[in-house]
């Protein structure tokens, strides 16, 4: 009757891979079972009944399945879990850690741009956005997900290695009091205290300050 | 102390080691949660998140919870690891010294329950006794970033 025999070897390392909230089920291939396996993904709500399949991750030959716009509501926890079928085996199910998108994620470096005057310098930093369904739809900053996200700004000057620290929390910092005609090296790093998020060092920006009239 | 914030619930100023708790539980997460195998019940969350009760008075559900978690969870939540023990009551000190705050603010009628937040309490304590002890109170505990976020 078609009975699938549930020997094959289970998926492994089922986890999501979450970066500005786009969160994505990942997993790796049951040992030594070689090509033509496929896969079906599920998910639940933490502390809600049921397990609801994913049509588009059925059937499928990849080790990955975005669940991003299954688990958008940053206010629930969610589990998701994977079966792998091969040759009319099939393997366990196999479940995810319990995923919570507002402390499970991780953030991008904020985006920097820097302009410059004789004897100073101005640096707008702007944090990433919420991942989001369709560009069409409403864009949600990282910093109105987070209230209590500041940034870690690093300025070096290139001339004399000289570095400086700054930790604020808005948006804007202006550096007073450079020295005219130098190179300036800006990059900045996401930082929210509770729950502890940390980002990488954005690139380095450079800028030199005008030169003396 | 560092790491501590201070939250207005209206009159009742409260401080919470939030990131000292924050990252006692990230320590426990994994373990305490992969005990608790009840994938379709909640204790706080059941039949709605906390989030989204809207008018919930924030004080008094905070109040009932520091208490819940103080009385009913962390004592319920012995392991055989040492370390997760360790962990445990680090984060259950931390929430002795707000539930004290609180209860002061309580007596001092600066932290009042309307309707809403009186049964929602009772929802959380009913999903608790749904459960054994030991399970309801594994479970609570693998819960604690619901309530931290939602205080947040």
């Amino acid at each position: 009757s078609g009975q699938l025999y549930c020997s094959l070897p289970n998926p492994r390392n089922v986890h999501f891979e979450s970066i500005n909230m786009k969160n994505v089920l990942h997993w790796s291939a049951p040992e030594s079972t070689g090509e033509g396996v496929l896969y079906k993904v599920k998910y639940s709500v933490y502390g809600v009944g049921k397990w609801i399949r994913k049509p588009e991750c059925g059937n499928i030959n990849r080790t990955w399945c975005d669940l991003s716009n299954e688990t958008s509501d940053y206010e629930e926890q969610y589990y998701a879990s994977v079966k792998a079928f091969l040759n009319g085996m099939c393997s366990e199910w196999v479940e995810t850690t319990r995923f919570n998108p507002l402390t499970d994620t991780r953030i991008d470096p904020p985006i920097v741009s820097v302009s410059s005057t004789e004897k100073s310098i101005s640096i707008i930093l702007t944090a990433p956005e919420k991942w989001k369904r369709s560009p069409e739809e409403e864009s949600v900053s990282l910093c109105q997900v987070y209230p209590g996200l500041q940034y870690n700004v690093s300025v070096l000057n290139k001339q004399t290695k000289k570095r400086w620290w700054f930790s604020i929390s808005n948006n804007t910092l202006v550096v007073p009091r450079l020295e005219p005609g130098t190179v300036y090296c800006v990059s900045a790093q996401i930082h929210v205290t509770t729950p502890l998020l940390l980002s990488g060092f954005s690139k380095e920006h450079c800028i030199a300050t005008l030169k003396d009239k | 102390t560092a790491g501590n914030r201070t939250f207005h619930f209206g009159p009742c100023r409260v401080s919470i080691s939030m990131t000292e708790i924050r990252s006692g539980f990230t320590a426990i997460k994994a373990n305490i949660q992969a005990r608790d195998p009840i994938r379709t019940l909640s204790i706080l969350s059941y039949p709605h998140s906390l989030h989204k009760g809207k008018s919930l008075d924030r004080c008094c559900i905070t109040h009932h919870l520091f208490n819940f978690y103080v009385d009913k969870v962390f004592k319920h939540c012995k392991t055989e690891d040492h370390y997760i023990n360790r962990k445990i009551s680090s984060i259950a000190n931390s929430f002795l010294s707000t539930k004290k705050s609180l209860q002061q603010c309580h007596e001092q009628n600066r932290c009042l329950c309307g309707q809403e937040s009186t049964e929602k309490y009772n929802q959380i304590l009913a999903n608790y006794e749904g459960l054994d002890v030991t399970s309801a109170a594994m479970k609570s505990l693998g819960e604690l970033d619901i309530l931290l976020d939602w205080l947040e």
